[in-house]
């Protein structure tokens, strides 16, 4: 069945069980992605998926049930399985269907995305220009080129019906050097419009991500001054973001619970949530239940200005929505997200960031972000590479030690702000932020 | 789920552009999960996916397609777009599947959608509400169960018709303890190829007091000071640290591209001779069991290193090529959306000698793990990390007060050289492993081990 039959059918099953507040909520995308492997073409492949996601709302309570399967039996079994898992919840959270009024945002037209041929030709390009960056690059070196094409749509009884559709192209290189028996990886990547790739440029990122690590040795423990790359940065406030959802504070899962208006942050930290950042490949202009997305500062100057809420979290705290209700698959339950959350960018240049530092680390990278960092507590102790400090200048790379810390007194710690911006993925960004204080695990 | 004849339809099709072999994966899974919050049930995901997943080979050149539906018509599509990829002729012999059943080892007594929510929800309940009674300090208690049922359905050009259902169920209990401004977390998750049936092997109210008793010793505990110390790590969960330091490096996927600090060493002696180290798939019950791997190759107990010396890897189809070696039953892939690579399944240390007091006696300063977080490692280098959840000091052989924020990094070919004292009781934890072929089950174990030396993150 085509979606436009599968959802009329799953509306009838819906009528025909006498449910009359429910939603629809559909994904499709569709991907080409070639993958070099020396000089060759190692993997090439298609993939298309859509699912469609019913909810109904019985008795203020949320029902859900998806499926990819869209056949009639699906259709119908569709509406059991919500409805029996309706009659389940028990939270006090009230269930709302959003009706229409909001006045949505259009997106720029798409861009026109790369052919097979196309997107092969510039993998195998990119994965020249790999070996040609330095002669010590090694097999094992490899290139992805990516392009996708997404759709959202979500269809309610209160007469929302509303679609996103987005296009982008992902080039990802990772380069392998050896060097004196040892073997060091760097990578870089780029999201965004095909015929904004700079295969160049992308290149000698990931060649000099790992040449410069060659050498590399520990550090001894003991407090630092640490500068986080924009990187780094970006990495520890996508593994906290969650910290920010009312969803989560409502839980008793974050520690800022009720302090809107508290100061939490230095003054230099301001936090914004944007569905329609420029650099994003991620446009958006609705969230998971319809409402229309707006950008908002979340921390400014320091300050908690709100926490990002759906419309049951919400209705809880008395406010209006955030419009951020997300849902990360077509098959998950609302639940809160930021769309694009970034770090407002300052005035410092990397050399001031160095500079203000004196002696310290460079952090550039953080490995194990799910096991060793925890939103609930703020807890971190992360595995952590980068470049020694040394008379406010970047010098010798050093690897194999932690860096520790809790993430709200790291929030209130940050000195000073970079003036670059750099996104993770297309969802979070930061500038480089100098940190003083920081322990690091080593030696 | 597909017919024999559309199957080789989709393979003749596959094929006909010069690939040497072609392989079809239909899969059809229902997945569900119940969350409590707050004693209350908080949400319920009910999902099925289903979809085809076809790669063809041409040497060590793979081309892949998949698309999230069963319909005939779509199946010889996919099949037709991932033949064109290729452009050479080929002429087709008339394939005959042959239908092989290899088993299955791992019965399921209560097929979990049989279950009605409510039965699920009071087990969670009675786990939640134990972990309240534990301690007024405890804040938040939530518990999840999670069931899937996957079936799968694998045909080849190499004749090859095969399937299997693969029943998983696992119990999330977390904890949070609350006290001075801070938060600390515990938890337990066990989970097993098993149905509902999975409830008669733990008693609720243990589970929802060790998260809690967890939380509770962690609000309590400093932090550790960093440095290099000896580690004795403790069975079960602890396993983790093969999983990552060692165990990706011995994938296949990593080796065949020369992404691995152990490609290259069969044979040598590339760990304490004190370490024997299995992959074993074919685990009755096992949360990471399989009876056959996602290629269709019957699941296989694998010993990759005895005694320290590195026997085998982890090996799959397309990267046995590039290394000349069979599949060792170990490709496997999140769902029809991944390809295929080599992968996990229950991985652990063996038993060795060493007695727990023996261990612990042993060391005059140092970290007891008692539970570890999880962690991940960069192939390439060996570079390891994780998180200990619940870690004491050791004091003059004997075992202190408790410490929080520990990790452990290190790198992996000399840390297995380190593993100088193996315990005598092998414990298998549960967990869920993401890599390029997406998030599987697998189990880690081991006994109590003692690494003599390692880099303690701390604050």
């Amino acid at each position: 069945m085509t979606y436009q039959e599968f959802k009329e059918a799953v509306i009838g099953a819906a009528n025909a069980r006498g449910i009359g507040e429910y939603d629809i909520y559909y994904t499709e995308s569709s991907a080409a992605t070639v993958e070099i492997f020396r000089e060759e073409i190692k993997g090439y492949s298609t993939d298309k998926s859509a699912g469609v996601c019913f909810r109904c709302v019985i008795s203020d309570r949320s029902g859900y049930a998806a499926t990819e399967d869209l056949t009639a039996e699906q259709a119908a079994s569709l509406v059991e399985r919500a409805v029996e898992n309706a009659s389940s919840i028990e939270s006090d959270a009230k269930a709302f269907l959003y009706p229409k009024g909001d006045c949505y945002a259009s997106l720029a037209t798409q861009q026109e995305l790369p052919g097979g041929s196309q997107l092969t030709d510039s993998a195998l390009a990119l994965q020249r220009k790999l070996y040609q960056a330095d002669s010590r690059v090694a097999d094992g070196t490899q290139s992805y080129l990516m392009a996708k094409s997404e759709k959202y749509a979500l269809y309610n009884s209160k007469g929302l019906d509303l679609e996103d559709q987005l296009s982008y192209s992902q080039c990802y290189a990772a380069a392998i050097v050896k060097d004196g028996g040892e073997m060091y990886d760097g990578d870089a990547d780029q999201m965004g419009a095909y015929s904004d790739m700079d295969l160049d440029a992308l290149a000698a990122e990931a060649v000099e991500d790992a040449v410069s690590t060659i050498g590399a040795q520990g550090v001894a423990s003991g407090k630092y001054n640490v500068v986080f790359s924009e990187k780094a940065a970006a990495q520890l406030l996508m593994t906290f973001c969650s910290v920010f959802s009312a969803e989560e504070a409502q839980k008793g899962l974050s520690l800022l619970k009720d302090r809107e208006g508290e100061k939490i942050a230095a003054d230099c930290v301001t936090l914004v949530d944007d569905p329609r950042y420029p650099d994003s490949v991620f446009q958006r202009t609705f969230d998971g239940e319809g409402v229309a997305a707006y950008a908002k500062n979340v921390v400014e100057n320091g300050t908690l200005l709100t926490l990002l809420h759906n419309l049951a979290t919400a209705e809880k705290a008395g406010v209006k929505t955030t419009g951020n209700a997300s849902k990360p698959s077509y098959s998950a339950v609302v639940g809160v997200a930021p769309f694009t959350f970034y770090l407002k960018p300052g005035e410092a240049s990397e050399e001031e960031l160095f500079a203000r530092a004196g002696e310290g680390i460079y952090v550039t990278g953080l490995q194990g972000l799910h096991a060793g960092a925890n939103a609930v507590t703020g807890d971190f102790s992360l595995a952590a590479s980068g470049f020694l400090l040394e008379g406010g200048r970047k010098t010798a790379p050093v690897k194999g030690f932690t860096v520790a810390d809790n993430f709200f007194t790291f929030l209130k710690k940050v000195e000073c702000v970079g003036r670059e911006l750099k996104l993770l993925h297309g969802r979070v960004g930061a500038p480089a932020l100098l940190v003083q204080d920081v322990t690091v695990g080593g030696k | 789920m597909l017919s024999r004849k559309l199957l080789e339809e989709a393979l003749a099709r596959a094929l006909s552009t010069g690939a040497d072999y072609a392989e079809v994966y239909a899969e059809h899974t229902r997945s569900k999960y119940i969350e409590l919050v707050s004693k209350k049930v908080d949400s319920i995901g009910d999902n099925v996916i289903s979809g085809v997943g076809i790669r063809i080979f041409q040497g060590t050149r793979c081309v892949s397609g998949s698309a999230s539906t069963l319909e005939p018509s779509a199946v010889l599509e996919c099949a037709s777009k991932v033949a064109e990829a290729l452009s050479d002729c080929a002429t087709v012999e008339n394939l005959v599947l042959r239908e092989r059943l290899f088993g299955d080892v791992h019965p399921i007594k209560i097929v979990p959608s049989d279950v009605a929510n409510a039965e699920k929800i009071d087990y969670l309940k009675e786990a939640c509400e134990a972990a309240y009674a534990y301690s007024g300090e405890i804040s938040q208690a939530t518990g999840t169960f999670q069931e899937v049922d996957h079936r799968i359905q694998i045909a080849t050009s190499e004749g090859l018709l095969t399937q299997d259902r693969q029943i998983r169920s696992r119990i999330f209990i977390s904890a949070v303890a609350s006290g001075n401004g801070e938060n600390q977390t515990g938890m337990i998750a066990p989970g097993a190829r098993k149905g509902v049936e999975l409830f008669e092997d733990f008693c609720p109210g243990e589970l929802g007091r060790h998260a809690a008793a967890q939380a509770v010793t962690m609000l309590h505990a400093g932090y550790i000071e960093a440095g290099v110390m000896p580690v004795a790590i403790e069975s079960g969960f602890g396993g983790v640290i093969f999983h990552e330091a060692c165990g990706h490096s011995l994938e296949a996927s990593s080796v065949a591209l020369g992404q691995s600090q152990f490609a290259g060493k069969l044979g040598e002696q590339i760990a304490n001779v004190k370490v024997t180290a299995i992959d074993d798939g074919t685990i009755p019950n096992g949360w990471g069991s399989i009876n056959i791997d996602d290629e269709g190759t019957p699941a296989q107990k694998n010993v990759l290193i005895e005694n320290g010396i590195l026997k085998t890897y982890m090996v799959d189809k397309l990267n046995g090529r590039r290394l000349g070696m069979a599949s060792t039953g170990s490709s496997r892939r999140q769902n029809y959306k991944y390809e295929p690579t080599s992968r996990m399944t229950n991985t652990y240390i063996a038993a060795g000698q060493d007695s727990d007091e023996e261990i612990i006696a042993s060391m005059e300063y140092g970290l007891y793990a008692k539970e570890m977080g999880g962690g991940s490692v960069n192939p390439v280098t060996g570079e390891f990390n994780f998180a200990v959840r619940e870690g004491y000091i050791v004091r003059n052989g004997k075992i202190c007060e408790p410490v929080r924020g520990a990790s452990l990094v290190g790198k992996g070919s000399e840390i297995i050289q380190k593993i100088d004292m193996v315990g005598k009781n092998v414990v298998r934890g549960q967990g869920m492993c993401g890599a390029s072929s997406g998030s599987i089950p697998t189990d880690v174990g081991q006994p109590l081990i003692r690494v003599s030396s390692i880099t303690v993150g701390g604050r």
